[in-house]
């Protein structure tokens, strides 16, 4: 813009890539006022399945099959982070803001490793490997153990996690600027049609293999050893260390998992929407949400959790604005919470 | 369910024995002298030579320069069921969570077979043989009985299922109810899931923190003769009680703790019947 001014800016929506529509259609043409070196979003896109590309709030068969569909698939991509939101607050009582920021992390390192010439089907895997490692794992080991070792209260900690969330999101605003990234492979997909339901080639994959990672994370909790001794930490972390478990390796793990599903559900969302620094911020209320309304400290909890949590907020759009869909996650936790403090699948322990 | 065969209940006393008994005391009298406690130290420095376990001069406490313990001494020798009992705040526990490092020794030193352990992180004490069985949230309730013995093999998993069976002679509940989660146990079958975790760790010592607390009366008796049934099986044990008749009924050897300091030591059936440990300590229990 050559100076600052009341600019009338319109999109011809033929020149779109293929599944990319605009939200609303009074958002093709619009008016702005422009002052020099301000940014904004000029045009809200959704990639098919974000909004279901419907604009209209129509009660159709096929317009409810697709939104739980969309639910489902969103469902999913919520319990990857809720899973290891909801392992770090049950091993160490931390109530991480910066969770979404793990996200948003994987999200970058792969759009790196994207844009240094590796194909995404390479680059995801060696970000999700990047995220465990240098952001769970590292995170741990620089910040959160030195804490606990210095007895830092939980308070005190949830505000150093806040603190953490935005000094990252602007590190990463500073980096890449504030306009959406995407990967280089399958951003146009087309969407596949299952009799009304519309769904991308690579949501289906990135849903299946997200699914078969929770599922991984299930059986190992249940199963294995260092499993048990994680349930063991969450239940009484001195008590698990006087029965001989090393609890700050059992935490260690658990960062290192819960940060590299938290990259992977990046790089699935980035892959289906869009890469922005904010990317993960907006993600973590809904993901608060659906731990906390399934059973805080739960594995099971958080993913039923994610699952009613991601249902619901694609089916609201059927009755509230696109915008607002994400109220209604947060207005679904306070019912469930009164009616069943414990969440859904919360236990109450017996005392004595 | 039953852990125990009637004829197994340990002898008692009726708190009016004491009552009558304490009438003829100088309460004066009863408090430890400067010059007793010196002789007890000395009493312990030549004991203590060779022992499983020994504490030395311990000054302990939570916060820094407010102390619980003010120099006790304490050791255990092989094989031996050690208690310690003493009035309420006198640093009993204290003094055995000092041993499983819980809290931070500020001078002295533990002692496990001329190994010092002072401070030690409590997963390499239970690497060492050392057990501890903490007085409250003394089990895993989200874990099934089962998980809860696996965590107390955690360090040496293939030996689970051998030791997992010399758990259950002890503790016959723990095998046939090993699905059941623990979190829907009462008081008294935790205390057993405590105790038999504590034991899948092998340990050379065990640590036991007032495990009759809460219990009733029966329960009590029923722990007593499992503390017993576990120090003839070979576990050298230290155990922390104030339940303090029934306690020096099964111990070779207490400690009566008074202000963070060894008050009186000696047999279980001497200290039972010291009028001065009655008027001090087991009087006080009597009116209660």
């Amino acid at each position: 813009m050559p100076k600052g001014g009341k600019y009338q800016l319109s999109v011809d929506e033929t020149t779109l890539p293929a599944g990319v529509s605009f939200t609303k259609p009074e958002y093709q043409s619009r008016s702005i006022l422009v002052l020099m070196g301000d940014k904004k979003v000029l045009f809200g896109f959704s990639s098919g399945e974000g909004g279901g590309g419907a604009t209209s709030s129509s009660f159709t068969w096929a317009r409810i099959s697709q939104l739980l569909v969309d639910g489902l698939f969103f469902g999913i991509l919520i319990a990857l982070g809720a899973v290891g939101l909801n392992l770090i607050f049950g091993t160490t009582g931390l109530t991480n803001f910066s969770h979404g920021e793990l996200l948003t992390l994987g999200a970058f390192t792969a759009i790196v490793l994207n844009e240094l010439g590796l194909n995404l089907v390479i680059a995801a895997p060696i970000a999700v490997v990047i995220s465990a490692i240098l952001w769970g794992w590292g995170q741990n080991r620089i910040l959160w153990k030195r804490l606990r070792r210095r007895k830092t209260g939980l308070i005190a900690s949830m505000v150093v996690t806040i603190g953490l969330a935005i000094t990252i999101r602007y590190t990463l605003l500073l980096i890449f600027g504030g306009s959406p990234r995407s990967y280089q492979q399958f951003a146009g997909q087309t969407g596949l049609e299952f009799g009304p339901v519309s769904i991308t080639p690579k949501s289906i994959v990135f849903a299946i293999l997200a699914a078969i990672a929770i599922a991984a994370t299930v059986i190992w909790l249940q199963r294995s050893r260092i499993g048990k001794a994680t349930r063991a930490v969450s239940d009484n972390p001195a008590l698990a260390s006087a029965t001989g478990i090393d609890v700050e390796r059992v935490i260690s793990v658990v960062w290192i998992l819960g940060a590299g599903l938290a990259g992977f559900a990046g790089i699935y969302l980035g892959s289906t929407q869009d890469v922005t620094w904010n990317m993960g911020q907006r993600l973590l209320l809904v993901m608060f949400a659906a731990v906390t309304l399934g059973g805080l400290g739960t594995i099971y909890g958080a993913i039923v959790g994610a699952l009613v949590v991601g249902m619901f907020v694609q089916l609201s759009t059927l009755f509230i604005p696109t915008e607002m869909k994400t109220v209604g996650a947060l207005f679904l936790m306070i019912i469930i919470l009164l009616v069943r403090p414990q969440g859904i699948l919360g236990r109450r322990e017996r005392v004595g | 369910m039953s852990f125990l065969e009637p004829s197994d209940l340990p002898p008692t006393g009726s708190p009016d024995d004491v009552k009558e008994f304490s009438r003829e005391l100088n309460l004066d009298a009863s408090r430890p002298t400067h010059g007793h406690e010196a002789s007890i130290a000395q009493q312990h420095a030549s004991e203590a030579v060779g022992a499983l376990i020994r504490a030395d001069n311990l000054i302990a406490g939570y916060f820094p320069g407010v102390h619980i313990l003010n120099g006790s001494d304490l050791y255990a020798k092989e094989g031996e069921l050690v208690g310690i009992i003493g009035p309420n705040g006198a640093g009993k526990s204290t003094l055995l969570k000092a041993l499983f490092g819980l809290v931070d020794v500020t001078s002295g030193s533990v002692l496990l077979r001329d190994e010092d352990i002072t401070n030690l992180r409590a997963d390499q004490l239970v690497k060492r043989g050392v057990g501890f069985v903490p007085q409250n949230n003394n089990v895993f309730p989200s874990l099934t009985i089962e998980e809860n013995m696996q965590m107390g093999a955690y360090q040496d998993p293939k030996a689970f299922k051998e030791r997992f069976e010399a758990v259950t002679d002890l503790f016959p509940a723990l095998g046939t109810r090993r699905k059941q989660r623990t979190g829907s146990l009462s008081g008294g079958e935790r205390q057993m899931v405590a105790m038999g975790r504590a034991l899948m760790m092998a340990p050379s010592v065990l640590l036991l923190d007032e495990p009759s607390a809460g219990l009733s009366p029966a329960l009590q008796d029923e722990v007593f003769v499992r503390v017993k049934g576990i120090n003839a099986s070979g576990v050298t044990v230290i155990i922390v009680e104030q339940n303090a008749r029934r306690c020096l009924q099964i111990v070779d050897r207490g400690y009566v703790l008074d202000q963070g300091k060894n008050a009186y030591t000696g047999t279980g059936a001497s200290l039972a019947n010291d009028p001065k440990v009655i008027e001090l300590y087991l009087g006080t229990l009597a009116k209660a």
